[in-house]
């Protein structure tokens, strides 16, 4: 092979890809960055085919701006920032989407966003990628996502205690990334909020005694300890041992200690003082209607981020026909549609919301996987609620804020 | 569709391939005029890029960084660390036989990720590093994207113009000659291990300096980018493809690649959305369908060794 074939096989490709590439005025294009391949390929599938849902709902309902189709074009981010970068490139720039959906992954979302859509001005919604990193992006307020990040839940958790009236507590967590982060998030919080830590310390995984360490989180003097580990694992030890020895009298733990096998273990007896957050599904009227149309599209309501996905689409599509197209006006748009006050609009009810908007009036999707009101990082709050041990379970007692 | 967006996406790809690119070059070196089988060069890749991220960052709690040096500086160090990294790595290693050092640099590339992955207080762990500056990138689209390529493409000829030079120098016949028989090199006189941790150095220096492009980039960086498939097997077959023991061909192969990988997922688009997920697959067992085919029938690459004096015959 010479120069000129390859020159010229390079622009046969490019050449076909033009003449496939189809352009109508009316059409309005998504970008789906779903990761097919790479580590998390087994996820996909139901996302994709969740984004795509939305799509029907709105192509059957209507359709987007004045008759026009929304057009979903599917791309592999792959889950790094290599495709992800490629992927979105040609999403913006071949097909000409007015936002995308996606990418999965954290570090994808990264790239794609610092190199791509936010000097493109393309809006991203993310169903997936639950880095803090994310919040810290100097986005122009293009870049939003449909589920909590990762440092909320301990915000979320050292916010309750405060006002339960708890000022003062040990932090016990585990070395490793789910219970440092944690930790992290939820020290910053708490100690913002006036309240006191009277002790913080790391512990290593699957040792046989815990017990010098809670005596020195004990020596403190705090009445609480904060665990976050995993109640099936180191997690049980140390809350057995504390018990034991009579270090603490109230345990408070993240979505990791609430463990079934923990309450078993110890026995509910023994566990007046315990207390758990956790995530809570909302069981709205939204999700049922997702979940029946999903359920008849043949897919598995239990796959992960799919709730995530079909608002992220769904946000997009709205967010797309309140701006009229116009993709200055995307970000305000989207804020807009998603933030109450405003008629409130359920996943599916794309008529609905499309002759409101039509007809000037203000909107706010309440999607599947929760309401959506973005915060000005384009955050939004997870439902978590605070759990108590009862019989052998676990009852909520309270939504955290 | 319209010229500039095509544009666009055309410049984005010279950029990714001009950091591939570096890469293979780098690989060239080691493999193609050494016959070292480094299969690690997402180790040295993600050296390069974490060094110049921490150096040339935004400070940020929980990790080390923020001391904002200037990018120039924080390339030069991405280009020594990874230098310093492959010394005693060579030192060690190097006197196994090529299949072993395929072994021992996974090895190693696996340790060094998991390092990255693991010690926040260096890399940010999972996090990744952000706020990574990225030149004339407070430009407009475009004009920020063709900067960059600029910067990349200037890199990418140095790097070139001062391997062909040494590959055509003493230097070159030398290594050829310790490539093709080690014992023979050493009778006369070579010192045989001291000549191939040079090639080792030199070759890791420039992945290290890729890794660098490739975070100011994207203005960020985390333990994804160094993903073995992406950052270690896809520039072997660029170097194979494009045929080891020649710099253009390493490039070439850069090139070949990467259009085949991105050009292509234009035309599984085309596909019926039924198929889509599948297709995406497609663009995989293309491009090791590509490898095979070269292999049987043009095993020395799109653009051969040659070997100035006799007739090219590898």
């Amino acid at each position: 092979m010479n120069k000129k074939a390859i020159a010229g096989l390079v622009g046969a490709m490019l050449g076909a890809a033009v003449v496939a590439a189809p352009a109508h005025a009316q059409d309005v294009k998504l970008g789906l960055m779903a990761a097919i391949s790479g580590p998390i390929a087994a996820l996909a599938p139901p996302m994709a085919a969740a984004s795509k849902l939305a799509v029907a709902h709105v192509n059957e309902q209507g359709g987007i701006l004045k008759g026009g189709k929304l057009e979903a074009v599917l791309g592999d981010s792959a889950c790094n920032p290599q495709n992800a970068t490629d992927v979105a490139t040609k999403a913006v720039n071949i097909d000409r989407v007015l936002a995308v959906v996606g990418p999965a992954c954290s570090g994808a979302v990264l790239a794609s966003a610092n190199s791509v859509t936010i000097p493109a001005g393309v809006l991203m919604i993310t169903p997936s990628g639950t880095s803090p990193e994310i919040t810290k992006l100097k986005d122009k307020d293009l870049v939003y996502r449909t589920l909590p990040s990762d440092d909320y839940q301990g915000r979320a958790l050292a916010r309750t205690l405060k006002a339960r009236g708890i000022s003062k507590v040990a932090v016990a967590y585990l070395n490793n990334d789910y219970g440092k982060g944690l930790a992290e998030s939820f020290k910053a919080e708490f100690e913002a909020n006036g309240g006191t830590l009277a002790g913080y310390s790391g512990h290593e995984e699957g040792k046989a005694s815990y017990r010098s360490e809670l005596a020195t989180l004990a020596r403190g003097g705090a009445d609480t300890l904060v665990i976050f580990d995993y109640g099936d694992g180191t997690g049980l030890s140390i809350l057995r041992q504390a018990l034991e020895n009579n270090f603490f009298k109230t345990f408070v733990g993240a979505d990791g200690m609430k463990s079934e096998g923990l309450v078993k273990a110890i026995g509910a007896a023994n566990l007046g003082g315990f207390f758990v957050s956790a995530p809570v599904g909302e069981a709205s009227a939204s999700l049922d209607n997702f979940n029946k149309a999903y359920k008849a599209a043949g897919e598995n309501i239990d796959a992960v981020f799919a709730t995530t996905s079909y608002d992220a689409a769904f946000l997009a599509a709205l967010a797309i026909e309140k701006a009229g197209g116009d993709k200055a006006k995307l970000a305000e748009s989207l804020r807009a549609v998603a933030s109450a006050p405003g008629e409130p609009i359920l996943a599916g009810e794309w008529a609905k919301a499309k002759k409101l908007i039509a007809e000037g009036k203000d909107i706010d999707y309440k999607g599947a996987g929760g309401d959506h009101e973005f915060d000005a990082a384009g955050d939004v709050p997870g439902n978590y609620a605070f759990f108590k041990v009862s019989g052998t379970g676990y009852e909520s007692i309270a939504d955290m804020k | 569709m319209d010229l500039l967006g095509l544009a666009n996406y055309a410049v984005f790809m010279a950029i990714l391939i001009g950091i591939y690119a570096l890469l293979a070059l780098g690989l060239n070196i080691q493999w193609g005029f050494t016959g070292l089988f480094n299969a690690g060069i997402a180790g040295f890749f993600a050296v390069g890029a974490y060094t110049s991220a921490i150096l040339t960052s935004l400070p940020a709690s929980g990790r080390l960084g923020g001391y904002e040096l200037p990018l120039l500086l924080g390339w030069a160090a991405s280009m020594v660390a990874a230098a310093a990294i492959a010394w005693p790595i060579g030192k060690i290693c190097l006197r196994f036989r090529s299949d072993y050092l395929a072994i021992a640099t996974i090895g190693i590339a696996e340790i060094i990720r998991l390092v990255i992955r693991t010690e926040g207080w260096l890399t940010g762990g999972v996090r990744g590093v952000t706020g990574i500056p990225r030149p004339f990138g407070e430009l407009d689209y475009m004009p920020s994207q063709i900067a960059y390529l600029a910067i990349v493409a200037t890199l990418v000829l140095v790097a070139y113009l001062l391997v062909e030079r040494q590959v055509k120098a003493p230097w070159g016949r030398m290594m050829r000659a310790i490539r093709d028989n080690e014992l023979a090199a050493a009778a006369m006189g070579k010192q045989v291990e001291a000549r191939r941790l040079q090639a080792f150095v030199f070759g890791s220096a420039l992945m290290g300096l890729a890794g660098a492009l490739f975070v100011h980039f994207n203005r960020s960086v985390t333990p994804e980018a160094i993903d073995p498939m992406i950052a270690t097997f896809l520039i072997w077959i660029m170097l194979i493809l494009g045929g080891s023991g020649n710099n253009r061909g390493a490039i070439l192969g850069a090139a070949v690649i990467w259009i085949i990988w991105s050009v292509s997922e234009l035309l599984t688009d085309r596909l019926p959305t039924e198929i889509a997920v599948q297709a995406k697959y497609a663009r995989v067992f293309i491009i090791g369908l590509t490898l095979q085919l070269v292999l049987r029938f043009r095993p020395e690459g799109i653009l051969p060794e040659r070997q100035p004096g006799s007739p090219p015959h590898r």
